[in-house]
């Protein structure tokens, strides 16, 4: 007698398990315009290339003789898969089947994911929607047996997968509890602007605890979540954020002990763009696009935006210079005057970790007032996140240039200069330890008091002071490596990557310190 | 209707239009002054100014509602 009794059982428990929740679970998904996960595996991954863990995993569904009858697929599928043929790690709630709580054979497949990507060495990407325990447990028989004490911690793993491989996360619709944790404990993570919330705790929990009634959108929306720093980004749809975590990982190393690919460049390196020349207004009260000067730098169209919504006085990205990644940080002097605020220090903090952890070289493009100032910057402890990020950057390793291309002050310009920076600066620059404007006001207060006319006073004070914050002087002295035409910034990186190239293999490894959300 | 909001808190240095006027995408509606630093508003669309609710030198706060633009 052969197995094919058993392999038929196989095969039907397969068929179950690609129905998902079934077909009317199936229906309601796509009725409130979401894809199911299996939909957006697709999409993620390369034609034919899924390779699933676990596939029949699931709880069996047992009648009063003791016959199975049916049987429930783990609500979380999880599997290897290939992205732009590279090999990649791939997991997400299944929201059809008990809205993504999970079950039993679930929990353990979700819990996986990580083990699975450090083993490996190779990216993790999770593609979240559903929600975290449920008082109810995981359900089945015996299932809600608690964990033994000595259990090892399931977030050590998901440090541990933070530590050694990309981790790119999406929020699909809605995600709290586990998932939520789980979703910013990435490098990398964006929110479905149509059809993702991300919450601790539903309208429903928050209601009968707080007394507050606010809808799902209102608590964790992306107007909430986009410009608070809980995801990195946001698109308009699952399918655009899938496609912004294959960008993301375009730029990345399958782990930390491989250098970032480095694709063939068509934009010649010794390019100079005309437009960086008089891209810096000469009156210093005029603000300018900093954005404009990315664009010229680097490789075109390589610019890849982290962050954009919140810490907006800070810029951060990945691009290519010459077909080789990059970690680009500027200031946006058009929001808060470029200043270091205390989420945009936090943005950079992550950011400067992120290059670290993955021997990316840094590229800084410097406006830097200062930390932010007033009652707000004060309640929002701006000195202690800015001095963080100050300190990230004075510990990391990797190769630095830094491009003076305007105001440089304060001890929060020390976070854009890296140990051993290369410094560039462009004729704009001007630096000292804080902008003459508001240091004239405090440092000369009676003499501009005293004089027949206190504003021109203060402005002839100002004017030469600013003589001396100019570059040529700290050039002379061989305070900055070279003082540059703008126009020659793109062809001098490029010079100062070919240099540091070599040295990154030596830099490959587990960083000095760790790497959190 | 479009909606001119500030992104940030300042003081108003410049108001460059009038309700009536006819302005078009792209063109300066007001200069905002934050942290010493002039920070112009442009039309996101061309249209009639419908309504201004600040004015030059007053402080206002993030997210306050500047102008209405009927475009």
């Amino acid at each position: 007698m052969s197995w094919k009794p058993e392999v038929d059982e196989i095969e039907r428990r397969r068929a179950l398990a690609l129905g998902q929740g079934g077909e009317a679970a199936v229906a309601k998904q796509h009725r409130q315009n979401r894809l199911t996960l299996r939909e957006r595996v697709d999409h993620l991954l390369d034609d034919g290339s899924f390779e699933e863990l676990g596939p029949v995993a699931g709880t069996p569904v047992h009648n009063e003789a003791g016959d199975l009858v049916s049987y429930d697929p783990a609500n979380f599928i999880l599997g290897f898969g290939k992205i732009a043929g590279r090999r990649i790690i791939v997991g997400g709630e299944d929201f059809t089947m008990r809205g993504g709580s999970p079950s039993a054979a679930g929990l353990r497949k979700s819990v996986y994911a990580e083990d699975l990507a450090v083993q490996y060495k190779i990216p993790l990407v999770r593609l979240h929607e559903g929600a975290g325990g449920s008082v109810g447990g995981t359900g089945g028989k015996g299932a809600s047996l608690p964990g033994p004490v000595n259990a090892p911690s399931r977030f050590r793993s998901v440090a541990q997968a933070m530590a050694t491989v990309p981790v790119a996360t999406a929020a699909m619709g809605a995600v709290a509890g586990l998932p939520a944790g789980r979703l910013v404990a990435s490098h990398f993570s964006v929110m479905s602007k149509s059809t993702a919330q991300i919450i601790t705790a539903g309208p429903a929990v928050v209601e009968r605890a707080m007394g507050e009634k606010k809808t799902k959108d209102e608590l964790g929306g992306w107007k909430v979540h986009t410009k608070n720093g809980t995801v990195d980004n946001g698109a308009d749809d699952e399918v655009a954020c899938i496609d912004e975590i294959k960008r993301f990982l375009s730029y990345m190393p399958d782990n930390i002990n491989q250098l970032a690919p480095v694709l063939a460049c068509d934009d010649p390196i010794d390019r100079c763009d005309a437009s960086l020349l008089d891209v810096v207004p000469r009156d210093r009260r005029v603000a300018f696009e900093m954005r404009a000067v990315v664009k010229a730098v680097f490789d075109k169209d390589s610019f890849f935006e982290m962050g954009k919504g919140y810490g907006r006085s800070q810029i951060t990205g990945l691009a290519r210079l010459n077909g080789q990644t990059v970690g680009v940080w500027g200031n946006d002097c058009k929001f808060l005057a470029g200043s270091m605020t205390a989420d945009g220090a936090h943005k950079a903090r992550r950011f400067l970790e992120l290059c670290e952890a993955f021997t990316l070289p840094i590229v800084t493009l410097v406006d830097e007032p200062g930390f932010m100032i007033g009652s707000q910057a004060e309640k929002e402890a701006t000195i202690r996140h800015g001095t963080s990020a100050v300190l990230t950057a004075a510990m990391t390793t990797v190769p630095w240039a830094a491009v003076m291309v305007r105001r440089s002050f304060g001890v929060a310009q020390a976070a854009h200069y890296g140990p051993e920076a290369y410094v560039l600066a462009w004729p704009s620059a001007e630096s000292g330890p804080l902008p003459v404007e508001g240091g004239v006001a405090v440092a000369f207060r009676r003499e501009i008091e005293a004089a027949p006319d206190p504003d021109a006073k203060r402005r002839e004070l100002e004017e030469m002071l600013a003589a001396k914050q100019s570059p040529f002087p700290r050039a002379e002295a061989l305070s900055v490596h070279d003082l540059i035409d703008p126009r020659e910034t793109r062809p001098e990186l490029g010079k100062w990557l070919a240099r540091v190239q070599p040295l990154l293999p030596e830099l490959l490894g587990p960083s000095a310190f760790a790497i959190r959300p | 209707m479009t909606q001119i909001e500030f992104e940030t808190g300042g003081s108003v240095w410049k108001l460059l239009v009038g309700v009536g006027d006819t302005v078009e995408e792209g063109q300066t509606l007001l200069i905002l002054e934050v942290m010493k630093m002039e920070v112009p508003y442009v039309a996101p669309a061309s249209g009639t100014i419908a309504s201004i609710h600040i004015a030059e030198g007053e402080s206002v706060s993030e997210d306050q509602l500047a102008m209405e633009i009927d475009s």
